[in-house]
């Protein structure tokens, strides 16, 4: 009898389990939408809960793959009559040569010279960032400055109102420079504990958008790029690596486009009469908490 | 501006081979990269197409 090898890619101690996977999903289909940073939340709530997940195995990131592209696809079903008007008056534009004042084109394009930024840092930076800044100690101080940043965002906005100097601004309003700061702070999101959804709402409460439509551009805004970063990591889910979590990414994929789609619904809901401050107290306490938790228990 | 538009897309262009191909980096191909420098290679051929249209007669 010859004694069986054992497989390269079968599950181990290190690989997620069903049920880790399914809370996964659920906080990746919440977390990427609200603004509290969905890759902290990634990152603290396994140390928290000292779940053995190797994040750099090629199974697990596979399964992350998954998960984005449900969110993504979530995105793009609940705003698909804007993707569908925008995409339609793009194409219309480059066949023209030129613009023509129609609010979903300058939207559209407003749209692209946010997403140019972003994504461009998102391809040379993201992964020397992660890895530098990506223990779960930091991690939690970062999600504590994203708390300061909704903070902050929220006072300026309301000194600019009380100073009289601003009147609201419609999204086809803005500049091509405010497309492009929104895009910009979206790139803050790189460094895990910041929020993409968060820093982006504060750049455009910033360039004087209101609320409802500062987090519309913004779940807008991400949907190119959180699409666009899932298809470049397509090739990770046919490594021999993805199969031993194949039930869990599909059905996490699904429950992750059924959390985030139920998500944003209520966030542009939530964003006609309300501001950011619940989600940046929430991020002040939990991120200060995760950091005693870390340094009491020496990890860093 | 023209001519830069043209430029800046077959510059684009030039880098995502380079880094798809993986020429003059050590540690293999770039895909990611390629693909960014490709989309910049898109917007500057845009970028293009905007600038050479007829302009409207009013």
């Amino acid at each position: 009898m010859v004694a069986r090898k054992p497989c390269r890619f079968a599950r181990t101690d290190r690989t997620v389990t069903f049920a880790q996977a399914m809370f996964l999903a659920v906080l990746q289909g919440v977390s990427e939408l609200f603004p509290v940073s969905s890759l902290g939340h990634t990152i603290l709530i396994p140390a928290l809960l000292r779940w053995p997940v190797d994040r750099s195995d090629e199974s697990f990131l596979a399964f992350v793959v998954v998960l984005h592209l449900g969110t993504a696809v979530a995105l793009i079903v609940f705003y698909r009559r804007d993707w569908l008007a925008i995409s339609r008056a793009l194409v219309a534009s480059v066949v023209r040569g030129r613009l023509s004042g129609d609010r979903d084109e300058k939207i559209g394009w407003l749209l692209a010279a946010g997403t140019v930024p972003v994504a461009l840092l998102g391809v040379f930076f993201q992964s020397a960032v992660r890895s530098f800044f990506g223990s779960p100690a930091t991690v939690a101080l970062f999600l504590v400055a994203n708390a300061f940043v909704m903070f902050l965002g929220e006072w300026l906005r309301q000194r600019q109102h009380a100073a009289g100097n601003r009147t609201g601004l419609q999204l086809e309003g803005m500049t091509w420079a405010d497309g492009a700061k929104i895009g910009l702070a979206q790139g803050l999101a790189l460094l895990p504990g910041i929020s993409r959804s968060g820093s982006s709402i504060v750049a455009g409460l910033l360039v004087d958008l209101d609320h409802e439509d500062a987090a519309k551009f913004s779940f807008l805004l991400a949907t190119p790029v959180i699409f666009a970063a899932s298809i470049l990591e397509i090739p990770k889910l046919f490594e021999p690596a993805a199969h031993v979590v194949a039930l869990e990414a599909a059905l996490g994929g699904v429950l992750a486009g059924i959390t985030a789609y139920a998500s944003v619904a209520f966030l542009t809901r939530y964003f006609k009469h309300n501001d950011l401050r619940p989600f940046g107290w929430y991020c002040l306490i939990a991120g200060g908490a995760a950091f005693l938790f870390f340094v009491t228990k020496g990890v860093t | 501006m023209k001519p830069l538009a043209l430029v800046l897309a077959a510059a684009f262009f030039v880098m995502a081979i380079l880094y798809f191909t993986g020429h003059g980096y050590p540690v293999g191909t770039h895909y990611k990269h390629a693909v960014a420098m490709l989309a910049l290679a898109v917007v500057a051929l845009i970028w293009y197409r905007f600038l050479s249209a007829t302009p409207t007669r009013r």
